[in-house]
């Protein structure tokens, strides 16, 4: 089995409103060293053994499914590769 | 003129559209379910607000994915008439028949209030009871309204005649060129966030959405060789 997280955030053009409050929120408390916040969220895809091509997979799902590309960006990482 | 009015687990606006049609204009209406596949006999097809599996994902991301959706795209290729509000503009543009997307509002909060909003264009099938730069009231509900394009993508909606409603005054989500909502190219498709349908009688406290519903049912219906 292999696990795969994909990350998903707002491209760097796009206004993130959840950043701006936590960056803000961040300042509130002393910690005016941090410039920005950028908020996303992961998802975590244990793919069986019958996955033949990973990349190929995981960049259909992300394309079809989990990024709006309109707004969104993502990467992802092998957490756990198959033996 | 004949109206579908499409159910999705978690629609809340299909009944306000339905009875728009149905106890306000007397027009043939039906509800279809999101499980069937045909549209056959319908000129026009109408996607409601609400929060449509959840809001799982994005906001009419998993919609997308409902049985009934290749009818309602074919409809859309046939030249009949395609409508979402608020949820159903969100579930438009991740089917790609509108460009662009829907983002969380700028101030983070869910909206809900009447506004005022300009009619931009009165030239699609659904506007033509307006007039150009009247300012018109209605309601929106929304947490993510924040109509967001590329650069490139605005100019072309703008180039196009394509924004059909703007917000006049405040802009209440952040929405790009106080986008509140757009045709496609071809202008059988329209999407926004304000609610018509919530806008249709006195008591309501309105009736601005009305001649948005009275421009469709003005149109010729189009039939395709296969009826």
């Amino acid at each position: 089995m292999t696990t795969v997280r994909i990350f998903v955030t707002y491209k760097p053009s796009v206004f993130d409103p959840q950043g701006a409050a936590i960056t803000d929120a961040i300042h509130t408390l002393g910690h005016d060293e941090v410039g920005s916040v950028a908020v996303g969220r992961f998802f975590d895809l244990s793919f069986n053994d019958e996955v033949t091509d990973l990349d190929a997979a995981i960049k259909d799902v992300a394309t079809k499914l989990l990024v709006n590309f309109n707004m969104e960006t993502y990467h992802y990482q092998v957490l756990e590769a198959a033996e | 003129m004949k109206i579908a009015v499409i159910v999705f687990p978690g629609s809340n606006c299909d009944v306000d559209l339905y009875e728009a049609f149905h106890s306000v204009l007397g027009a043939d209406v039906e509800y279809v379910s999101h499980r069937e596949h045909s549209l056959a006999g319908f000129d026009a097809v109408m996607l409601p607000g609400g929060f449509s599996y959840g809001d799982y994902l994005r906001c009419g991301a998993i919609a997308r994915f409902a049985n009934i959706i290749p009818a309602v795209r074919q409809m859309a290729e046939d030249g009949k008439f395609v409508f979402g509000t608020c949820n159903g503009f969100q579930i438009l543009t991740e089917m790609g028949l509108l460009p662009g997307a829907l983002k969380q509002n700028d101030s983070m909060q869910f909206v809900c209030k009447t506004v005022d909003l300009t009619v931009v264009n009165d030239q699609t099938a659904f506007t033509s009871r307006y007039q150009k730069g009247q300012t018109i009231q209605l309601p929106i509900a929304h947490g993510d309204g924040s109509y967001y394009a590329d650069l490139q993508t605005i100019q072309q909606l703008e180039d196009h005649h394509q924004v059909v409603f703007r917000y006049a005054g405040e802009n209440p989500n952040g929405s790009l060129h106080d986008i509140a909502g757009i045709c496609n190219r071809q202008g059988n498709v329209l999407g926004m966030m304000p609610h018509p349908e919530r806008a249709v009688e006195v008591l309501l406290g309105g009736t601005d959405g009305l001649p948005l519903f009275q421009s469709l049912l003005d149109q010729q219906t189009v039939r395709t060789e296969a009826e």
